[in-house]
């Protein structure tokens, strides 16, 4: 009853003073509109791509550098090892049976042949790895399945492909039992994953913290069978490592595999950290891991912030519009106060007429929240208009960009409902905290001292 | 001048001044600083790159069957994009420049693996790099042609195998020799344990446009002479100005066909590369730039509706003023002192707001700390910003008429 009677004061106030009305409305919205938009780029960016097992999957890091390695001191973190093992230290650490499950794998890029007449042959970018990659990452299935770590070793020639490649391969039909030609060999599909997008996509992010999934898996076996070399990151680590060819690759101290363990309980996590220690440390009659043993093993919010996925950007972006929102509110204060001590006389007589100071509070209170719910609103379109300008600066389509990575760009630029509400929420709290001073003090004031003739 | 009744005037009705003060203390602590970062920003964005970027157009291919052979479609590849009409030159490389990605490798004056080196940026070329990227060399020759090394089963090998002679930019020459005598010194290459002799010193080569402490990096590189390996083919052809788009369309209608058992993956003018590369650096720079514009406009609104406040309810008193023998002028002046007072204590909070913010924004982003000029101009700036705010109101102010004095209101 009462807060209707104060909506329907305030109402009447913007009308008396409209120009007053939109410069506040305008500030308020600037300050939420940018604010929102550096939460959601900063809210994209810290997601939680598999949050329901995150603090069971566990990347492993190993101290493998040599005493010296070049440019050290210009990096932030120094003490961190590598982010991706050796292919040596990835056979040794497969050998345990602590984690439920284990993988080892990498990026490659390989050609499809489709066969047809008339459609020109093309290149994908293929992962290798072990069998647990489905399982221990969720990876949900369309058709068919994985496979078991025996075809690892064979190595059999199967393949799981993307939705994407099976849509582009086979109209999205089941494909399982068909067979694809990959750089001349044939590989029969045995599963086709659905549309499947972690983002960030923590398990790799060497090409890339936002990329989408590779287009097919295949057995890891396939790596040494074929001496497929990696198309992602390669970094040799110790000053002795010898660049070669496919076979020293896999015989020197360079890292290029990602190496994921999963362990649901800490008692076996702590003896995982143990066989891990114990492994590096026995390596050292061999004349590696020369550094004093400092092998992490991440969980993946923790891998996530190691590899420094939200960014210095998007970090300052926060800072500096919840600075500009401070900035509106203190305007906002300011002009409110200027136009409550503009209208005091019509208060004064209010109050001359027996409104209490905590009702004159109040209204003044709900008038400010209003506009600064109003407010919100609009900076909230702002914001939209403000994410879809930033994708259109950001993203550059490339020539044969598919859904996926049209999708991942809105991704990046997405206001969900969370977001909305957070900015409701925002646009209240700036309304009670530009609010609260200009009503306590007009509220403070003697009726008489306004009812006086100037 | 009347500074004393001013300040009282003020502090009797403190709350307005003070509020934009905070205001333009916080102005200030932006201004300075984004300034600083986008500056940072820019000047890794035009830095000159070295490299004929206009006139240059790359097209990337893969082989898919075991019979294609490089080292033969490498060789009629370039003879025949070397014979083009409006061709300068055009050579094989495993990698682009103007990318972020990339081979790099340390090198060192010295064979000791365990002695200083230094990272720098790897490109494998085939003959013809230098005139082919419209590189200027500072002293010394491009490498000779029998120094090229031929095609080998992949990069690794080729990486292992080496070549008898390197080109290496200024920057890497002045840091891995210091004495300044890197022409004709062996260079040696760490991981690969090869040396080779530098032939020749690039006078400016950008590989990427690197901002914060790596970049030095983006101008260090070496070209060192290897006829690329396969399955993957990457051509950069530099044209006469004006005739890339004939040349372009050309190669990409007759290139696939050329050689079988390939495909064509990508052709793009690297001016195209370049401008992608940079993308990130273009956004956040426009992203920070209109925030700081917003926070200046917000700002100078409140200045405004602070002196048109004050002038309204002011009105009998200036007219008072004006009627007691007060020249516009004096009013005028009343109104712009007042705000300059206003706004210099904003600003004496504002200079330790926006070095507090240098300090954190070096430790965020890795950046040295804001050089003091920043902070003088942004001082500059905000006095002015606050002036030309009041001008208006502080005119209307002027313009009020002695009679109004006489006036009850």
């Amino acid at each position: 009853m009462m807060l209707k009677h104060d909506l329907r004061l305030a109402l009447r106030s913007f009308r008396r003073n409209p120009i007053l009305t939109a410069l506040t409305v305008s500030a308020i919205a600037a300050g939420i509109g940018a604010a929102m938009i550096s939460i959601t780029l900063y809210h994209a960016r810290a997601g939680h791509p598999i949050w329901w097992k995150e603090h069971q999957l566990f990347a492993v890091t190993l101290d493998a550098r040599g005493s010296d390695h070049t440019g050290e001191e210009l990096m932030r973190h120094p003490e961190y090892p590598p982010d991706q093992v050796t292919y040596r230290d990835a056979q040794a650490l497969y050998r345990s049976d602590i984690p439920k499950h284990a993988v080892m794998m990498y990026r490659t890029a390989r050609v499809v042949d489709p066969g047809k007449s008339g459609v020109k042959p093309f290149g994908v970018t293929a992962r290798l790895t072990t069998a647990d990659f489905f399982p221990m990452f969720d990876t949900p299935m369309r058709y068919g399945a994985g496979w078991g770590r025996a075809a690892d070793t064979t190595p059999d020639p199967i393949v799981v492909l993307s939705s994407r490649l099976n849509d582009k391969l086979f109209n999205g039909a089941n494909s399982v039992g068909r067979s694809i030609t990959l750089n001349d060999r044939q590989f029969r599909v045995i599963g086709v994953a659905d549309r499947w997008m972690p983002q960030p996509k923590f398990y790799d992010m060497t090409t890339g913290a936002f990329d989408v999934a590779e287009d097919l898996y295949m057995p890891f076996g396939w790596a040494t069978e074929l001496k497929l070399s990696p198309a992602g990151s390669i970094n040799c680590v110790t000053p002795s490592a010898k660049v070669g060819g496919f076979d020293s690759l896999i015989d020197t101290d360079c890292v290029f595999m990602q190496y994921w363990v999963e362990i649901p309980d800490t008692a076996a996590l702590r003896r995982y950290q143990q066989f891990v220690d114990n492994y590096t440390n026995n390596q050292k009659q061999y004349g590696r891991f020369v550094r004093p043993t400092n092998n992490r093993l991440y969980d993946v919010p923790a891998w996530l912030d190691r590899n420094d996925v939200v960014g210095d950007d998007s970090r300052i972006d926060v800072v500096l519009a919840v600075v500009f929102l401070a900035v509106c509110i203190v305007n906002t204060v300011g002009l409110m106060l200027a136009k409550f001590l503009g209208a005091a006389p019509v208060t004064g007589l209010r109050r001359a007429l027996g409104a209490s100071r905590k009702h004159i509070m109040h209204q003044h209170l709900v008038e400010v929240v209003l506009l600064a719910v109003i407010g919100g609103a609009v900076g909230v379109l702002l914001a939209r208009l403000g994410l879809w300008a930033i994708k259109a600066m950001t993203y550059v389509p490339g020539p044969d960009d598919g859904p996926e990575r049209r999708a991942l760009a809105d991704a990046l630029a997405h206001m969900d409902y969370s977001m909305v509400v957070l900015a409701i929420g925002i646009s209240i709290l700036t309304g009670i905290l530009a609010g609260l001073y200009p009503a306590w003090r007009i509220g403070k004031a003697a009726p008489a001292s306004f009812l006086k003739a100037q | 001048m009347e500074i004393r009744h001013m300040l009282s005037a003020l502090w009797r009705t403190r709350t307005g001044p003070i509020l934009i003060a905070v205001q333009i203390a916080f102005a200030l602590a932006v201004l300075v600083n984004v300034t600083y970062m986008v500056e940072q920003r820019l000047a890794a964005y035009s830095e000159p790159t070295g490299i004929d970027i206009e006139n240059i157009f790359w097209v990337s291919t893969t082989a898919y069957t075991p019979d294609y052979d490089q080292k033969s479609a490498l060789e009629s590849d370039l003879q025949w994009l070397n014979s083009l009409p409006g061709v300068i030159a055009a050579s094989a490389s495993v990698t682009l420049p103007q990318v972020f990605w990339g081979i790099g490798l340390p090198f060192s004056a010295s064979a000791d693996p365990h002695a200083p080196n230094e990272g720098s940026r790897l490109y494998m070329m085939s003959a013809r790099a230098v005139e082919t990227l419209g590189l200027k060399l500072a002293s010394g020759r491009t490498f000779s042609p029998a120094a090229v090394a031929p095609v080998s089963a992949d990069v690794g090998t080729a990486l292992g195998k080496w070549a008898p002679e390197v080109l290496i930019t200024q920057t890497l020459a002045d840091r891995v020799f210091p004495n300044g005598d890197a022409l004709g010194k062996n260079l040696y290459v760490g991981l690969v344990n090869r040396s080779a002799k530098v032939v020749g010193i690039i006078q400016t080569m950008q590989g990427a446009p690197i901002t914060g402490p790596f970049s030095r990096w983006g101008r260090q590189a070496v070209i060192v002479p290897i006829n690329p390996p396969g399955p993957n083919g990457l051509y950069l052809i530099r044209t006469h100005p004006g005739r890339q788009a004939e040349v372009m369309a050309r190669v990409e209608k007759e290139f696939v066909d050329r050689v079988p058992g390939r495909y064509v993956v990508q052709i793009q003018t690297l001016a195209r590369t370049a401008y992608n590369t940079r993308n990130g650096l273009r956004t956040s720079s426009i992203i920070l730039g209109v925030v700081t514009l917003l926070v200046l406009a917000v700002s100078a609104i409140g200045i405004f509706g602070l002196a048109v406040f004050n002038v309204t309810t002011r009105t009998k008193q200036i007219g008072t003023r004006r009627a007691v023998g007060a020249r516009r002028f004096h009013i005028l002046r009343y109104f712009l002192v007042e705000n300059w007072l206003v706004t210099t204590s904003g600003v004496v909070v504002g200079c330790v707001l926006a070095l507090a913010g240098g300090v954190i924004m070096s430790r965020l982003a890795q950046a040295p700390r804001l050089p003091l000029y920043y902070l003088v101009g942004g001082v500059l700036f905000v006095w002015a910003l606050g002036l030309l705010s009041v001008l208006l109101p502080a005119r209307r102010a002027a313009d009020i008429s002695p009679a109004v004095a006489t006036r009850t209101v």
